[in-house]
Order: structure tokens, then sequence, then C-alpha cells
């Protein structure tokens, strides 16, 4: 199983977007040709450019079934560093938990755990955490660690279930059922731009065959060259919550330095 | 009215085959569209403030009924197989249908949240089933170093591990029930596989109590045809007088079912209630029908049946009015089971009545008076009718004793009537020998316990749980509940949080306690809801925590013990109101405390008011204030003994047993109204008072023993029942019968004697 520890999992999230947002600065508009199966697309969303590091304030809104809304939002900072990533989230409100920050380093070694610290403001202390980061939700939201993750096309058989349009955007639509069976979800369909290979939808199904979730990209703009999902929406249908993300001010590549993603930074402002 | 019914005697055959007819008709409506509330949840009343409040909470804090699965290993849980069973049984349960996305919670699901010297450690107890028993040992000893969850998912024995199935919104179903059962047992060996918990004591018993009335009920029937035959002394009497009960059962379910009103448990009362009520008219009338050829031999069928229409129909008719009046009170409950239960059996009753008057005369004319009755006449005429004459001398002139112990009755009743005590409790209802009961009490020794009940603090500011001193106090609160016998476990917001201080502080004991600031109990609770599972959070706290809520575990699921939590939180409301935090209840036993209260005081109140009606219709009917009174001495001599008798042999009030009293208005009446009206009658009719007393203690006296004996016989069956609540039905009928038969001739009879001079001196 991938390693889904709680800090790393923000990497997922950039992660995530990305795997639905292959980069148009290399592929630019290759739109696939007749012969191209399901798992083709996929791979190619896959195997795309990253940006080296990324800065973004994020806006996180969970929004429960009667309708009352926590909103949070956090600085966060992640680059990449040879084989090694690092992150560092910061909370900016609520006020009472200003200030509370996360880091993860995680290494591409097979079997090398990530690094994990936490400051808490009232405690005055970086505290380590290990952990397995099984949590079933990222940061009480609607997404979940598996939703986050960067899941290799390997893992799924896929095939072509129908196009569809979507805001505008001709899609693909592609089934993909686990090859193990443990995984979270018994299938999850998504819908792939035939022109941008960007993902606008995704339904996820439980265990027993009912749509739990739906993910929407309601929004993905080009910020350095790189096309970056900016605004997007998880939906439980039988929970009914939500969760949307917005990012703001995003910057990319901006050859962050190592130092940024220490103890002591964690301790201040970002 | 005696003109309806004695026309009707003139087409016999067109009468009978019109009830047959009818009743048919209900039978097909109760084949076809019989429909068995199960779900406890339809009973109540849904507009309650304390179900809506309730109900609100269960929402809010995602408060489920669980079922407990408890894995016993003979010597230790912690080896590769009952370890990996655990993540079976999981799977299993997932893959039940209604329960795939329920929450199932184990040691294999727990974190363990451990605090370092550095930091904080958090990681699963074990994902996969490990593969030796060093691996399975390692775990253990992990489990044993977290007091979070030692005791709480494994036993400290280390013998038992807990899996906690939370059932689905659409609730308990029986085939859910049946399939979680099943599943249970494929696990069973070495391991011993338990299945406890509220929805499993409740399934069983919604069960198990009409499986055993189905079981009882024929032998009833069986017996009360026996002594009928024994007593009435003729197969069409007897035909004729069970028909009459069963019809009435059919028409009144019948009816239920064609206006699409489900059965409920409590619905089983009908026909018991039918039954009790039911044989005494056509018994009375068999009575005046045996009286009368006695005095004319050599009537004719036509005359016998008209004769006893003109003496039967008016105290019948009363008797029959006065107990539909009584149970029609019961339509002022709140709670639709036993609104119906009152309706139905007041419409049997009446349908009991209706049909004695059209059937017993038209059998007589149909089928002839019997043979059997000419010989008897001579062979009893010295024994019975001089036994009743004496017994009634016998009575008058030991006045002393009959009043003496009477009293001496009164005064025992009413010291058992304040041992009375309501139970809600359904695991009361089982044997204690019996496997539920076992279960019960082995999950309870070991775990925290099998019952709950959810305080639910609220407050109209945001962030109000995330003061230190509001949680400070709950905490108090919390541990001042924790004291209570019975109470095995909590959780609260504040059980997380001093987990947390103490984890992030290396777990150093001096930090076993609420932090000091609310910036920290954020922070405690944003890290908690990263890292954790933060559903566990939302079922203690609002997510604008406004308002939070605390589980209290109790180990046993009896009225004393829910109200000692209640009472003990209450003594916390005014230093929570002056935090502006207001303290109430939720969860299905606080919600089954509340609903049979609600219908105890209900059937009591129904109860004083049937009294009340007794003696408003029996005065206007026999023109008599004193008359009326009287009526009413019976009902209350019995409802007396009843409650008296159930706190002196300790059988709780429950909703079955409340409403057993009903019997003591419809049969207490019954022998009253007949009683009186053939000793005015007779009174009247010859001016001897003596002769009258003695007259109607033989004629009435007869059939109102005749009638005790037939019912008692019948109910007493039930008390050799394998289901104890079908056991205590059984005795307080049977119990409720002999009270209102004894109450009739001694007391009821005496004041009655004495209420003629008064009566003569009036006129």
């Amino acid at each position: 199983m991938k390693n889904r520890s709680m800090a790393s999992s923000l990497a997922f999230v950039i992660a995530a977007f990305a795997l639905l947002s292959p980069a148009l600065a290399q592929n630019g508009n290759i739109a696939p040709n007749a012969s191209s199966s399901a798992s083709e697309i996929m791979m190619k969303v896959y195997n795309r450019p990253q940006p080296t590091d990324m800065s973004a304030l994020l806006t996180m809104t969970l929004i429960d079934s009667k309708g009352r809304e926590r909103v949070r939002s956090i600085k966060q900072m992640s680059a990449s560093f040879g084989t090694m990533e690092k992150k560092i989230m910061q909370f900016q409100d609520p006020a009472d938990v200003r200030g509370t920050s996360f880091m993860n380093w995680s290494y591409a070694e097979a079997g090398k755990g990530d690094d994990q610290w936490i400051y808490l403001p009232a405690l005055k202390r970086v505290k380590r955490i290990s952990s397995d980061g099984r949590g079933d939700s990222f940061m009480g939201s609607d997404f979940s660690y598996d939703d986050l993750a960067e899941r290799h096309p390997n893992e799924d058989t896929h095939k072509i279930i129908g196009s569809e349009a979507i805001a505008g955007e001709e899609c693909w639509i592609i089934e993909s059922s686990p090859i193990d069976k443990n995984y979270s979800y018994s299938r999850v369909v998504s819908w792939v731009s035939k022109n941008k290979q960007l993902g606008y939808r995704r339904d996820y199904y439980d265990k027993g065959g009912k749509l739990l979730k739906t993910l929407t990209i309601h929004k993905a703009e080009d910020i350095g060259g790189f096309l970056m999902i900016t605004h997007t929406e998880m939906h439980n249908v039988q929970k009914n919550h939500r969760t949307t993300m917005t990012f703001s001010t995003m910057e990319v590549n901006k050859r962050m330095h190592e130092s940024v993603f220490s103890e002591r930074s964690m301790m201040k402002a970002l | 009215m005696h003109r309806f019914f004695t026309t009707l005697t003139k087409k016999p055959l067109l009468a009978v085959l019109t009830v047959l007819g009818i009743t048919a008709l209900a039978a097909i409506s109760v084949a076809t569209s019989f429909k068995m509330e199960t779900n406890l949840d339809e009973y109540m009343p849904k507009t309650h403030p304390a179900f809506v409040y309730s109900e609100e909470a269960n929402q809010r804090f995602l408060i489920k009924d669980a079922i407990l699965i408890a894995v016993e290993h003979p010597e230790s849980v912690y080896n590769p197989g009952t370890l990996g069973k655990l993540i079976a049984i999981e799977e299993a349960l997932h893959e039940i249908e209604g329960l795939s996305s329920s929450r199932i919670q184990s040691i294999h699901t727990g974190d363990n949240i451990v605090g370092t010297e550095d930091g904080l450690d958090i990681r699963r107890f074990y994902t996969d089933a490990p593969l030796s028993q060093e691996e399975a040992e390692e775990i253990g000893a992990t489990v044993g170093g977290n007091t979070m969850v030692a005791g709480r998912m494994i036993s400290k024995d280390s013998r038992t591990a807990l899996v906690t199935v939370e059932l689905p919104e659409s609730g308990f179903s029986n085939d859910l029930y049946n399939e979680i059962m099943r599943t249970a047992e494929n696990f069973a060996g070495p391991e011993k596989i338990h299945v406890a918990g509220r929805p499993i004591v409740e399934g069983t018993l919604a069960r198990l109590g009409p499986k055993d009335m189905a079981r009882t009920a024929p032998l009833v029937i069986l017996v009360i045809t026996i002594v009928l035959l024994l007593v009435l002394k003729q197969i069409s009497r007897t035909i004729i007088t069970l028909f009459v009960v069963l019809a009435s059962t059919v028409w009144a379910f019948g009816l239920m079912t064609a206006l699409g009103i489900p059965l409920y448990s409590v619905s089983i009362m009908i026909p018991v209630m039918l039954i009790a009520n039911g044989v005494a008219y056509a018994i009375h009338f068999y009575n005046q029908v045996d009286f009368f050829t006695k005095e004319n031999p050599g009537s004719n069928r036509s005359e016998i049946a008209a004769n006893a229409i003109f003496f039967i129909g008016k105290p019948a008719l009363f008797a029959a009015l006065t107990t539909v009046a009584g149970f029609l009170s019961l339509v002022t409950s709140q709670v639709y089971p036993v609104k119906y239960f009152g309706l139905f059996t007041a419409f049997g009753v009446g349908i009991s009545w209706l049909l004695t008057m059209v059937l017993v005369p038209s059998g007589i004319v149909l089928l002839g008076n019997g043979k059997a009755l000419a010989k008897r006449n001579g062979k009893n005429r010295k024994t019975t009718q001089p036994f009743g004459a004496r017994f009634a001398d016998a009575v008058s002139s030991h006045k002393g004793i009959v009043y003496g112990l009477a009293g001496l009755i009164m005064a025992l009743s009413l010291w058992g009537l304040s041992r009375v005590w309501i139970n809600t409790s359904f695991l009361e209802n089982f044997e204690k020998s019996s496997a539920i009961v076992q279960t019960d009490a082995f999950v309870n020794k070991n775990f925290g316990g099998t019952s709950s009940v959810n305080i639910i603090l609220d407050s109209d500011e945001y962030d109000t749980f995330k003061q230190p001193e509001v949680l400070a106090l709950m905490d108090e609160m919390q541990g001042s509940i924790m004291g209570l016998e019975k109470v095995g476990d909590s959780l609260s917001l504040t059980t997380y949080l001093k987990r947390m201080h103490f984890a992030m502080n290396a777990e150093d004991p001096a930090f076993d306690k609420i932090p000091e600031s609310s910036d920290m109990m954020a922070q405690y609770l944003l890290l908690y809801e990263m890292s954790g599972d933060p559903d566990n959070l939302w079922k203690v706290v609002d997510s604008d925590f406004k308002g939070a809520n605390m589980v209290v575990q109790l180990k046993s699921d009896d009225s004393l013990t829910i109200e000692s939590v209640i009472a003990r939180a209450k003594e916390f409301s005014d230093e929570f109101a002056e935090k502006g935090i207001a303290i109430n209840f939720a969860g299905s036993g606080y919600k089954s405390l509340v609903f049979s209260n609600l219908i105890l005081t209900g059937q009591i109140s129904s109860l004083g008011l049937s009294v009340l009606i007794v003696f408003a219709l029996v005065s206007f009917m026999m023109q008599s204030l004193i008359l009326g009174g009287i009526a009413t001495i019976p009902v209350l001599i019995t409802i007396m003994i009843n409650f008296g008798l159930m706190g002196a042999l300790n059988i709780p009030l429950t909703i079955s047993t409340a409403l057993i009293s009903s019997i003591a208005v419809g049969i207490g009446v019954d022998y009253a109204i007949h009683f009186i009206t053939h000793y005015r009658e007779r009174l009247k009719d010859k001016g001897d008072e003596p002769e009258a007393a003695r007259f109607s203690m033989s004629h009435t006296g007869r059939a109102v023993l005749q009638n005790a004996v037939i019912v008692i016989s019948g109910f007493m069956v039930m008390v050799f029942s394998v289901f104890p609540p079908n056991r205590q039905i059984g005795l307080l009928v049977s119990l409720n019968m002999l009270s209102a038969f004894m109450a009739t001739i001694s007391v009821m009879f005496l004041v009655l004697r004495k209420s003629s001079s008064i009566l003569k001196d009036r006129k």
C-alpha cells in the first residue's frame, strides 16, 4: 500500500490535481487517436511533468448537510530536491489555530517512510509525528487520502465506457476497477478531456457499488506554463457533505531554497 | 332493542349466515393485508418534544444503535487466527445488504495514538493478520499499553475482542438480524462468538413474544373449550360461545387491517381482553336460559330465546356500553399502539355483545336447548341453588370478616402499590438463564456496557466547547457519573482532549487533564482531525462547537440505571446554566424511558377516567348515583389488588402489564351490572330483600363464577409459557378475574344489600 502519511497528503493534493491536468508545455494538444486505449490515456495522464516547487494559499471550505460552513485557509509550500520532496503547510485561519504548521519530507526510496513534524503555537514546541497515516479523511474534509494519492494506472483495469461533453469539453468516460479488491472503492469513473487530457470529473463508488463521492474540477489555470487546477470540489453524496478547495496566489518554479523546510520556519509566519 | 333481536330469531339462519359472511370477510382482510410493525420508533409519538429533540440529537451526533459482537478465545485473542478473524468478520459484515457503509469498529480499525519523548506516534495496531505468534503477541503488548483501547475493544483479560457494528438509518429488520446472527455463527470455533446489544435484545423480544403467543394461544383456547364444555355441558353452546369470542377478535383485527393500521406488539393484548370479556356475555345468556327453562319447563325454543333476550339484553348492553366507554378512554393516549388498542378492543367488545345477542338466541332456535338440561336440572336443583343462597347468607352474617378481610387486602395492596416500579428494560423479559441474558452479562462483565444514554449539552455561542472552564465542568460531571453503579464507561470531547494533552506531553501523568487554553484545545482538535478519524470527533461535538454529546455506557438497560445517570447529570444543570448551557438527553434507551412513562401515565389516567365513566354511565342507566357508586366497587378493588400484587410479586409495570389493568374495568363492571340488575329486578318483583339477595347470589353469582373459572383456567395455561412477559399476562389476567369475582360476591354484595334500605326509604 502506498504511504499516505498525514502531512505528505498535501503533496498528493497537488499530485492528484496534476494527475487530472497533464501539462500542456510538452505534450501539447495530443488528441488520443483511435487506437488509444483507456489504459494509455490514463498512463499519459499519469506521466506528466510537474513544477519543481509551488506555493499557494489554499482555502478549504467544509460544508455539512445542514449547510454550515467551516472555512480554513492554509499557506502551503512544496518543492522537490532530488529524490526528496518537502512540504510545509501553515494555518492562517481560523484564529485559534493560526500558526499551526505541518511539515513533511518524503523519499523516493522504497520502504523509507515520511518524516513529519507538527508545530502547535499553544504548545510552543515542534513535535515529531510518526504515523502510518491511514486516516480516512484528509484534514477532516471529504477528500480521503486515497483520493489524493497518486495512483499508478497499472493498479487498475480501465475501459472507455462512453464520451460526453462537460462544461463544453469533450471527454472520454473511463471506468477504472481496482485489481486489489481491498481498495477503498469498487470502481472509479473519470471524465478525461479528449483534447487537453484534463480530468473534469470523477465518480467514486463504494464497496457496495453505490455512488459515494463526486469530484468536480471547477477551474484550471495556466500558471508558469503548467495547467494547474485552482478550484475543485468533492461532494460526498451519501452524507451530503461538500469540501471545496481554492488555490490563490499560486506560484511555481520559484527555485525555493531547501532551508525553507525547517523546524525553525514552522515556528514563524511563512 | 329486544324487539330487534327477537325479530332476528325468526330468521335465525339468515342471521347466522350474515355473521359467518362478515367473519369470513374480516378473516380474509387479516390474511391478505396483515402487517406487523416491528420498528419500535414507529410506536413513538413523533411530535413529543423529548422525541423530537432526541431524534435531532441522533442526527447531529450520528448516534446510532449498535450491535456488539464479542469474540472470545479460550486463552488469548493475541494469536494470528483470532486477529485475522476480526478482519474477516468485519469484511463479512460489510458484505451484508444494508451494512455496506456502516461503521464497524474493532481493534483492527483502531488507531494507537502514543505520546513519545519527542512527539506523537499514530499508527494502527495492525492492518493485516499477523503471520506469527510473536507478531500477534507484539500487537497484544501495544494494545495493553493504550488505556484508550484496553478494556474498550479488548477485554482486560485479553480473552475477548469486541466488534461494534453501527446499524443503518433504515433501522433493524428481521432479515438483518438473521443475517448478522448467521454471519457471526460462521466464525465460531475455537472462539466463541457472542452477539449482544440493544437491537439484538429488541429484535429477539419482537420475535419471541408473538412466537410464544402463537404457541400458547391454541392451548389457551383448548383449555377454555374444555372448561366451557364442562360448565355449559353442551357442544353447541360451547361452539357458539367460542365463536363469539374468536369472531370478535377476527372482526377487530379485520377492521384494523382494512383501515391499514399495522399490528403492534401491544395488539396481542386485544384478543386477551376480548377472550376475558367476551365469554361473559354468552354465560349470562345461558344462565338466564337455564333459569327460565327450569321455572317454565315445556317452553318452546322461541319463548326461551325471547325471555333471555328480554332479561339479559339490558344488563348485557349496559355492561358492554360501559366496557366500551372504558376502553375508549384509552384513545386519549399519546401513543398510537395504545390508542388503537383502546379503540379496537372497544370495537371487539361491542361485537362480542352483538354476536352474543344474535347467535345465542339463533342457536337455541336452530339447534334447540339441549337434552342434557332436563337431567342436569333434576340433579342440580337441590345442590346448586341452595349453595348460592347459603353462601349469600354466610356472607351477610359474617360482614365483619368480609369487610375486615377486604380492608386487610386493600392495606396490603396499598403497601404493594408503593413498591410498583416501572421497567423499560428489554432484557428483564428474558429468563436469567437464557442465552441472551448470559451474553449480555458476559459483554457487560468484559466491556463498558451494552446500553447507553447520551447527555447532550447545548449553547448558543460558537466555540463554547473549546472553553477550558466549560470542558472542566464537563469533565467533573463525567467523573461524577463514572462513579455511579452500573456505569461502565463514558466518552466525550474531554476524553479526547485529555488524551491528546497527555500524549503531546510525553504521557506525563501531570498532563492527564483538560488543557488550559482554548487555542490549545483548537490546535489539538485540528491535529486529531488531521490524524485520526474526524467522525469520532463529530460524535462528541458539533462542528461549530455549540453542542456536545457525552456517551455514557451502562451495564444494565433497566430504568433505574438510566434514571440514575439522568439524575446525576441534572445535578450539574445549574452550573451549566450559568455558562448558558442546557442539558438534555438522547438515545434509544432514553427514548424508551420517556415512551414507557408516557404510556404508563396515560394508562393510569385512563384507568381513573374509566372508573369515572363507569360511575357516570351506571348512575345514568340505573337512575341512581348510589348504584353507580356500587358498580365501581369491584372495579376499584380489582385495580387495587392488580397493582398491589404487582408490587408484592415484583412484576414491573410495562406496556403489557399496565394494559391488563383495563380488564378490571371490563370484567368488574360486567359482574357488577348483572348482579345489581338481577338483585334490583327481583327485589322489585317480590319485595323480599333477603330472598332477592339469595336469588341474585345463586343466579348471577353462578354465571359470574362460571365466567371466572373459564377465563382463569384458560389463562393459567400461559403461566407455563417459556416467555416471562406472557407468563405475567396469564397470571395477571387470571388474578384480575378472580379479584373481580371475589369483590362482586363479597364487598359489593354487602354494600348492595345495605343500599337497598336507603333506596327503599327514598321511594
